[in-house]
């Protein structure tokens, strides 16, 4: 693992099946540090990236590297010091949460030994059921299993896919504290994720992926930042307001909310276009409230039209 | 190298050990000659029918070391089969469908050393079987017709302990065609991801092979057919004590254990794991 290098540098990821593109053309810079949110809708690519990443599917075109090692020609010194969760943690059900360790440890060829395991099962709250069959594990518990067996390669980079799914609002509690303790601890993570609330709550820097392609990259705030405001709009006469601004080209989008329009400018040039039309129909303007868009509007402005959403960023 | 492949074949070990099918399957190994000689023990046959006229067959009876080299050659081939397409046919279809062969996978172990630590592992499966069949036979059948000489294949009598030493080089060599079996098991678990496309498939590739030495238009390839290697342990029970036929079922049930072991591990090392 070289110590300098970014930890994820993904450039024109391809996977296809059949004539669909699962993910088309990827690029995704996870630099030293970020807690990264990987934000899509179900079936947007998420899984069959983290997939790549980990070397568990062959792109059908582009590169990856992590902390500068390709893991589709060097897969094993390319993992070294990466861990991940992909959908959910899947161990052995008839064998203990121990020996589950064990097994991963041994694997790992680390010799790290009974002493990480016994770090790792009580920072994941696990010590007192570790000798329980995964089996008899409630969901909550095999995610925090799943992280302990990720912990046990003392990860520089950690991938998790999904990690509060099936999980009861105690275990989502305890899983994004310890996602930011593992964040401040230093460890680089990309957290794949559904749930804008998980992304935003933990995250520093996220990329939105929709129908295969990465509609934004960057941090929070700059996705705030990256919509245009709505005006809360309410007129003297509301069915010539609505024909007035149905035909106004300087519009970004118009909705209806009971007997006010919300109405999507680009700029103030829009709207003062939107004042003129509207005084010179002879409408009366009795209230224009700015508004700014949430994360979740904007999250499904950016998901359910890709194509527009991408020009955009 | 080898240490990582004896690192996955150590735990492989253990996974098996801690699964049903595993106990399972050596169960079934090892309750053939006990079934074999309680039915014959309740059973109305004289001598001359039924197995006496298989080899070895007229000890029944008359020697407890006889029921395992009778039995040997009752059950193959579909019995070996039925037992290791129990392991082979879910070892890695198994863990593909449970999603944990992504777990493993993603740690620091190539795809070359996890196939070759389970492959390892189903061939230590069928030893164990096999050890625990020919163990279980013989003490039922000592207990049951005695530890005496055994008249071989012939017509010279040997002692009970040269039989008794006899006795498991025999399963051994029986073994071989047994270990290929359970390598196309392993390549169908591999191809298909599926476990029971895994165990059906290994038990109609068996009863496909027998179909195979039926055919009379191949009679003269029927020396390299590998339902003939199941009896080339006859070999040890010969005067003097032959090693011809335990020669070519050497080399003829390699040629055909390698093939299915190299196609498995092409597929394995390159494969998708999308599940």
């Amino acid at each position: 693992m070289s110590r300098g290098a970014t930890p994820i540098v993904a450039r024109g990821l391809v996977k296809r099946y059949g004539d669909l593109a699962a993910v088309d053309r990827v690029d995704l810079t996870v630099e030293t540090g970020d807690v990264y949110g990987f934000l899509g809708p179900n079936g947007a690519g998420k899984t069959t990236t983290l997939r790549m990443l980990l070397g568990l599917v062959h792109p059908d075109a582009g590169s990856i590297r992590l902390f500068g090692r390709d893991p589709q020609s060097d897969l094993i010194p390319a993992l070294h010091g990466v861990a991940g969760i992909i959908e959910e943690p899947r161990l052995y059900p008839y064998l203990s949460g121990r020996v589950n360790l064990e097994l991963l440890a041994a694997f790992d060829r680390a010799g790290e030994g009974e002493a990480a395991i016994e770090e790792v099962l009580e920072l994941v709250e696990l010590r007192k059921r570790a000798d329980d069959r995964v089996s008899e594990y409630s969901q909550g518990m095999r995610q925090r299993l799943g992280i302990a067996a990720c912990l046990i390669k003392r990860p520089r980079l950690l991938l998790l896919d999904e990690p509060a799914n099936g999980v009861d609002p105690a275990g989502i509690r305890f899983l994004r504290d310890l996602i930011r303790r593992l964040g401040k601890q230093g460890i680089t993570i990309l957290l794949s994720s559904h749930l804008l609330a998980e992304v935003e709550e933990v995250c520093s820097r996220v990329a939105v992926i929709a129908a295969g392609r990465i509609v934004h990259e960057g941090s929070l705030d700059e996705l705030r930042a990256s919509a245009a405001p709505s005006y809360r709009l309410q007129t003297t006469d509301f069915e010539r307001a609505c024909a007035v601004c149905a035909e106004l080209n300087a519009l970004r989008g118009l909705n209806v909310q009971g007997d006010e329009l919300i109405v999507g400018v680009e700029d103030d040039e829009g709207l003062v276009a939107l004042s003129r039309a509207l005084a010179d129909a002879g409408i009366g303007i009795r209230s224009l409230v700015r508004e700014q868009a949430s994360l979740e509007g904007l999250f499904f402005q950016l998901t359910e039209q890709p194509d527009a959403a991408e020009v955009r960023a | 190298m080898i240490g990582a492949t004896l690192t996955a074949y150590r735990w492989e070990l253990r996974k098996l050990a801690a699964q049903k099918r595993t106990w399972l399957g050596i169960a079934t190994a090892a309750l053939a000659p006990v079934v074999f000689l309680i039915s014959i023990q309740i059973s109305k046959v004289t001598p001359h029918d039924g197995p006496w006229d298989t080899p070895l067959g007229p000890n029944l009876r008359h020697s407890g070391l006889a029921i395992d080299l009778v039995t040997l050659k009752l059950v193959a081939v579909i019995g070996p089969a039925i037992v290791v397409a129990l392991v082979a046919g879910d070892i890695v279809a198994g863990e593909d469908m449970a999603g944990t062969l992504k777990t493993i996978l993603t740690r620091a172990l190539a795809r070359g050393h996890v196939l070759a630590g389970k492959t390892l592992a189903l061939f230590s499966y069928v030893i164990a079987a096999l050890v625990a069949y020919g163990a279980l036979g013989l003490l039922v059948g000592i207990a049951a017709w005695g530890f005496h000489p055994l008249t071989n294949l012939s017509g010279d009598r040997i002692s009970a302990l040269q039989t008794l030493a006899l006795t498991f080089p025999a399963i051994g060599v029986f073994a071989l065609p047994v270990v290929a079996i359970a390598s196309f098991g392993l390549f169908l678990s591999v191809l298909t991801r599926h476990s029971v496309a895994g165990v059906a498939g290994t038990l109609l590739y068996a009863l496909a092979l027998q179909g195979l030495s039926a055919l009379t238009p191949i009679a003269g390839a029927r020396p390299y057919l590998l339902v003939n290697q199941f009896n080339a342990w006859h070999d040890l029970f010969q005067t003097p004590i032959a090693g011809d036929a335990i020669d070519q079922s050497l080399w003829v049930s390699a040629l055909w254990t390698a093939p299915p072991l190299l196609a498995a591990w092409i597929i394995f090392r390159s494969r998708d794991v999308a599940t």
